[in-house]
């Protein structure tokens, strides 16, 4: 079950899994999305309307099926040249942050790596293929595009 | 009544009137949003985004290095076009007439005055034609466009209003714990 609650309580529970030594680095999550979500998705998560999807809301996608692989398949997270472990703790954290939304349980470095190892193909299709709930507006943006 | 508050109301009635003698409302307030968003507080509660990645002050230093006009500039170390500051724009700012990229490439390059690597933000300026001054195409830290994640290749205006391309600016986001990975 998904759970809605507030960012800054989320992120403070997630403090020990997102701490730079559980991810095996010195390099704090915050830097990790900088340099490789927030060049297509903003510094706030908002994405260009049109141009590149919004973070905000995202977690929705955990409540539909599928939609937590597809999360862990999608290419700009799959391939993104990062470890499993700090994979999973970015992405950990783009949910907490951006969605309120904290995955029951958290990725780990093994799901990921096996999610990644699988990145989806036809992105747009696997997308509209997830009926993820109060989400309808966007898998229409998406499927525009 | 009061004699029938129990022991805990009486402690929260005395630390809050406490409190009020000793501090406005205003300093109060003040100091609860330096807990929740300054910098004692933002490695325990980080509500902004970037709230952790570390201020940048960039050391300055002189030469062609330090020089935005050059491609040397040591800010230029992943750029792959027009340098801004040759088009009547700076290293950080777009050239009067056109309009930043939303869109952008993020790569890392280290300062020699420092020895300290920095996040930079690679914008295009977009808006009108080709600047056609200070082209540098150093690219470092770039990969070939089969490599997406980490092709620079791509016309950043495309998520501008006018998607022609004028020339880039190369902005300092933070500082980097370590440069950008070659994985």
């Amino acid at each position: 079950m998904r759970r809605k609650l507030p960012a800054a309580l989320l992120l403070a529970l997630l403090a020990p899994s997102a701490s730079p030594a559980a991810a095996g680095t010195a390099v704090p999550v915050e830097e990790d999305y900088v340099l490789h979500c927030s060049a297509c998705h903003g510094l706030d998560g908002a994405g260009t309307p049109g141009v590149t999807p919004s973070l905000v809301g995202v977690g929705a996608l955990l409540q539909a099926p599928g939609g937590r692989a597809y999360l862990g398949r999608v290419p700009g997270v799959a391939q993104a040249p990062l470890s499993d472990a700090r994979l999973a703790r970015l992405l950990n954290w783009v949910l907490a942050r951006y969605s309120g939304t904290l995955p029951v349980p958290a990725y780990s470095a093994a799901e990921i790596g096996a999610l990644r190892s699988h990145p989806l193909r036809d992105t747009r299709s696997a997308r509209a293929a997830l009926a993820a709930p109060g989400d309808a507006d966007e898998s229409r943006e998406d499927a525009s595009r | 009544m009061s004699a029938r508050r129990s022991r805990l109301d009486r402690w929260v009635e005395r630390g809050a009137r406490g409190l009020a003698r000793q501090m406005g409302r205003r300093s109060f307030l003040a100091r609860v949003g330096r807990v929740l968003v300054g910098t004692a507080g933002a490695a325990a509660l980080p509500l902004l985004p970037v709230a952790r990645v570390r201020a940048a002050s960039p050391a300055d230093g002189e030469g062609p290095l330090h020089d935005p006009q050059r491609c040397e500039y040591w800010r230029h170390c992943a750029i792959d076009g027009f340098a801004c500051a040759c088009c009547g724009g700076s290293a950080s700012a777009c050239p009067p007439g056109t309009e930043m990229s939303p869109v952008t490439w993020v790569g890392t390059c280290r300062n020699p005055a420092d020895g300290k690597h920095y996040l930079i933000s690679y914008n295009d300026c977009c808006g009108k034609g080709f600047c056609g001054r200070c082209e540098c195409n150093r690219n470092e830290g770039e990969r070939p466009d089969y490599h997406w994640v980490r092709a620079n290749d791509i016309n950043w205006c495309a998520g501008a209003h006018v998607q022609s391309y004028h020339c880039s600016v190369a902005i300092v986001l933070g500082e980097a714990t370590e440069p950008q990975p070659e994985r």
